[in-house]
């Protein structure tokens, strides 16, 4: 009997959709084209996600793919190279905030991460999140998130909407964001 | 102090909310944690955190320069070594890539995507579908008559349908509502509503898919299929 040794399935968590039939399951990655190609989009979402612009997310996903790529000796299991390219995307995240930022604090919280999927296609999951966390924010701290980051709203215009000077939008603003990562850390895990 | 700090970080969200690379300074441990937090924000609107073509393209170029320079012989000698420590079990793993490859990769290079494609079967009907009602403005269902898989769209009162198979390798896309896009689950292929290939991770585009030709009878959404 063939006893297949180290096939690994391709969506952890379970598969909706039936499996067609002339599909391989993909288990092991031959070349660095077929790591580039299945994982190279997750890379990019995990990066900007935490550095909000698209040339620091293309440096960083490509930096990752880089650091990943050179180590890697194939063949190499599908698990084990997304791994890898999710620790390592860790540590240059957490590169990048030193370096840009000298922000010790983000990049420990980036290293301790707990263990993660690569993302799908959809930001869905993101925008319901950052939906709750706006719930959860006081009214003033709430308005001024909206208007900046969901109708795209210049300081000087938010401070006009909300009746107060840009520098009152500035601090509120920032007293906003500071509570919403706490918030992040504390209530949404 | 803290209006300073507020202005830095104002600075910084400005030049994510225009779309620019933010500049390095020294931020406090607090700015650097309202930073992160407004990168998340950022990356929550529908779409953000998607890669274009463009910078998937200069990734893989310098991957390219990068990668292509190393010697071939020890990825030769490590594969050689791993096949004999596998076997068969190894072997039949390798057929399975090595389809998806052949499968996957339909030219050396560019993309394969022809034009509009509109799916008109011989012998065709049109079949009723759903009800009207049954797809509210911003909506997209998937709905099978048996023979067609077909996603059926509501875009701002005017509906329309493409195939809701992914024209990589077949398997059924997903309707996104939020991000009006149909998700391949296998791949992570999008399309748009009208069919357009969004985006994809592979060697060369998928072709587009073909639409159905769609009508509203007494109610009902019909399509003309088999």
């Amino acid at each position: 009997m063939l006893r297949v040794v180290g096939l690994i399935e391709l969506r952890p968590g379970g598969d909706p959709e039936p499996k067609i039939e002339n599909e391989p399951a993909a288990a092991i990655y031959t070349d660095w084209e077929s790591v580039y190609q299945d994982n190279v989009v997750g890379i990019y979402q995990l990066a900007f996600r935490r550095v909000g612009n698209a040339a620091d997310a293309e440096d960083v996903a490509e930096d990752v793919m880089i650091r990943t790529l050179k180590t890697l000796r194939f063949p190499a299991p599908v698990h084990n190279v997304r791994s890898y390219l999710v620790k390592t995307a860790k540590t240059v995240l957490a590169d990048h905030w030193r370096s840009h930022y000298s922000a010790q604090n983000v990049a420990l919280e980036l290293e301790q991460l707990p263990p993660q999927e690569l993302a799908g296609p959809s930001n869905t999951v993101a925008s319901e999140r950052a939906q709750r966390l706006l719930g959860l924010l006081p009214d003033q701290f709430r308005r001024v998130l909206e208007l900046r980051f969901l109708l795209g709203y210049s300081v000087r215009e938010a401070a006009n909407e909300m009746g107060v000077t840009e520098s009152n939008a500035r601090v509120l603003q920032f007293r906003a964001l500071r509570k919403a990562a706490e918030l992040e850390r504390e209530v949404l895990g | 102090m803290t209006s300073s700090a507020a202005d830095r970080v104002a600075r910084f969200v400005d030049d994510l909310l225009r779309g620019r690379r933010p500049r390095r300074f020294k931020a406090s441990p607090d700015e650097a944690e309202a930073m992160a937090a407004a990168a998340g924000l950022v990356a929550a609107r529908a779409g953000a955190d998607l890669p274009d073509k463009a910078a998937l393209d200069r990734i893989h170029q310098r991957l390219s320069a990068r990668l292509d320079e190393s010697p071939r012989i020890e990825a030769r000698f490590t594969r050689r070594a791993w096949l004999r420590t596998f076997s068969t079990a190894a072997a039949a793993a390798f057929v399975g890539v090595a389809l998806d490859e052949v499968l996957t990769r339909q030219g050396p290079t560019g993309p394969v995507a022809t034009g509009p494609a509109v799916l008109t079967p011989d012998g065709g009907q049109w079949r009723p579908v759903a009800a009207v009602t049954q797809l509210p403005e911003g909506h997209a269902i998937l709905v099978s008559t048996g023979s067609v898989d077909a996603v059926v769209v509501n875009d701002g009162g005017q509906i329309s349908a493409v195939s809701g198979i992914c024209t990589h390798l077949g398997c059924r896309l997903q309707p996104d509502d939020a991000d009006k896009r149909l998700s391949c689950p296998c791949h992570q292929t999008a399309f748009s509503w009208s069919g357009k290939v969004l985006y994809y991770r592979l060697k060369a585009a998928p072709p587009d898919l073909p639409s159905i030709e769609s009508r509203v009878r007494d109610g009902q959404i019909e399509l003309f299929v088999v």
